[in-house]
């Protein structure tokens, strides 16, 4: 992780202007917060070029057609946990793969087109990762909020 | 939620603006050879049906927050649905799952200090009436997350989609 990026509180105006909306021109953003566009647009892409902004389209699980949203509680057993949680981050249901404090060792977030799906990801995917010793699952029948505008932000190919 | 019906355009369409959303209309429409008036129509249409939502996401040094923890919690299950809505409305909770399981809800936090997230789980999540049980899990290392696959709510739908005006 690149250190020591600086930014400034003009920097924060901006992030937040684009929070409100994201495909505000720079020019538009630029009135709201009394600046030109040529600074928006350089401060901006200051920002995107040290992998700290993305301005992104967010879609829905069911846009890809995703149902079912699993949390799994993982313990790990006879093997370093970053091993399984890197084999567990290749499956394409797995969103999200975090390696945790407490009684689990690794916490996966899955998404799933439908229950059918759930037996081929335990049997065929989990089944296929060494190492994995127990899996309590737990299956969200409602979302009421969904919100992360922080993420560790990979770089641009 | 269901029967939801997208073509290939669409899926075009969210690809692109998933990689970055601030690219003009114009720009979209002469890579995918169609007319801008397409796109424009188009992502209306995504962004009423809630199936996209635009916003910025910010890098791990540029936030104030950012630990994550899952708080589990268990509460009666009569009052599930009021405990659940009652986490949702805290402002340092990011997002808030029903769940059947081990717990009943599992809730999603951004966290600086740890005194911040004592201060959520252990004072104000366990004093709501009907919680008997609040486990807490730190997320010491990510290794994967997509930030740009999530759950559409009222709130994010609001949120950074103001241009009404275009």
């Amino acid at each position: 992780m690149k250190q020591d990026f600086s930014f400034d509180e003009t920097d924060l105006q901006i992030v937040a202007e684009l929070r409100k909306n994201g495909r505000a021109t720079n020019q538009q953003v630029a009135e709201r917060l009394g600046l030109t566009a040529t600074t928006v647009s350089s401060r901006i892409r200051r920002m995107e070029d040290a992998d700290q902004l993305r301005v992104v389209a967010v879609s829905d699980f069911a846009a890809h057609g995703f149902d079912v949203l699993m949390q799994l509680a993982i313990e790990v057993d006879s093997r370093p946990a970053s091993e399984v949680a890197h084999e567990l981050a290749q499956f394409p249901e797995v969103f999200a793969v975090h390696i945790v404090t407490g009684r689990y060792d690794i916490d996966a977030l899955i998404v799933l087109k439908d229950f059918e799906d759930m037996s081929h990801f335990l049997l065929d995917r989990l089944g296929s990762v060494r190492g994995i010793r127990s899996v309590s699952p737990s299956i969200a029948v409602d979302i009421l909020r969904y919100q992360f505008d922080v993420a560790p932000i990979e770089g641009r190919a | 939620m269901a029967n939801v019906v997208l073509d290939e355009l669409d899926r075009q369409l969210i690809d692109l603006l998933a990689s970055d959303a601030r690219v003009s209309n114009r720009k979209i429409a002469t890579k995918l050879g169609v007319t801008e008036g397409t796109v424009r129509g188009r992502i209306k249409r995504l962004q009423q049906d809630k199936l996209i939502s635009f916003t910025a996401i910010t890098g791990l040094q540029m936030a104030r927050k950012s630990q994550l923890a899952f708080i589990y919690v268990q509460a009666e299950v009569e009052r599930t649905r009021e405990v659940a809505r009652q986490l949702s409305e805290m402002a340092p909770i990011n997002a808030v799952l029903v769940t059947m399981g081990r717990f009943n809800i599992l809730a999603m936090t951004l966290f600086e200090e740890l005194d911040e997230l004592v201060e959520v789980a252990s004072d104000k999540i366990l004093a709501i009436p009907g919680v008997h049980h609040v486990e807490t899990s730190i997320a010491v290392k990510t290794v994967k997350y997509n930030a740009r696959v999530a759950k559409i709510t009222e709130a994010s739908a609001m949120d950074g989609n103001g241009d009404e005006d275009e």
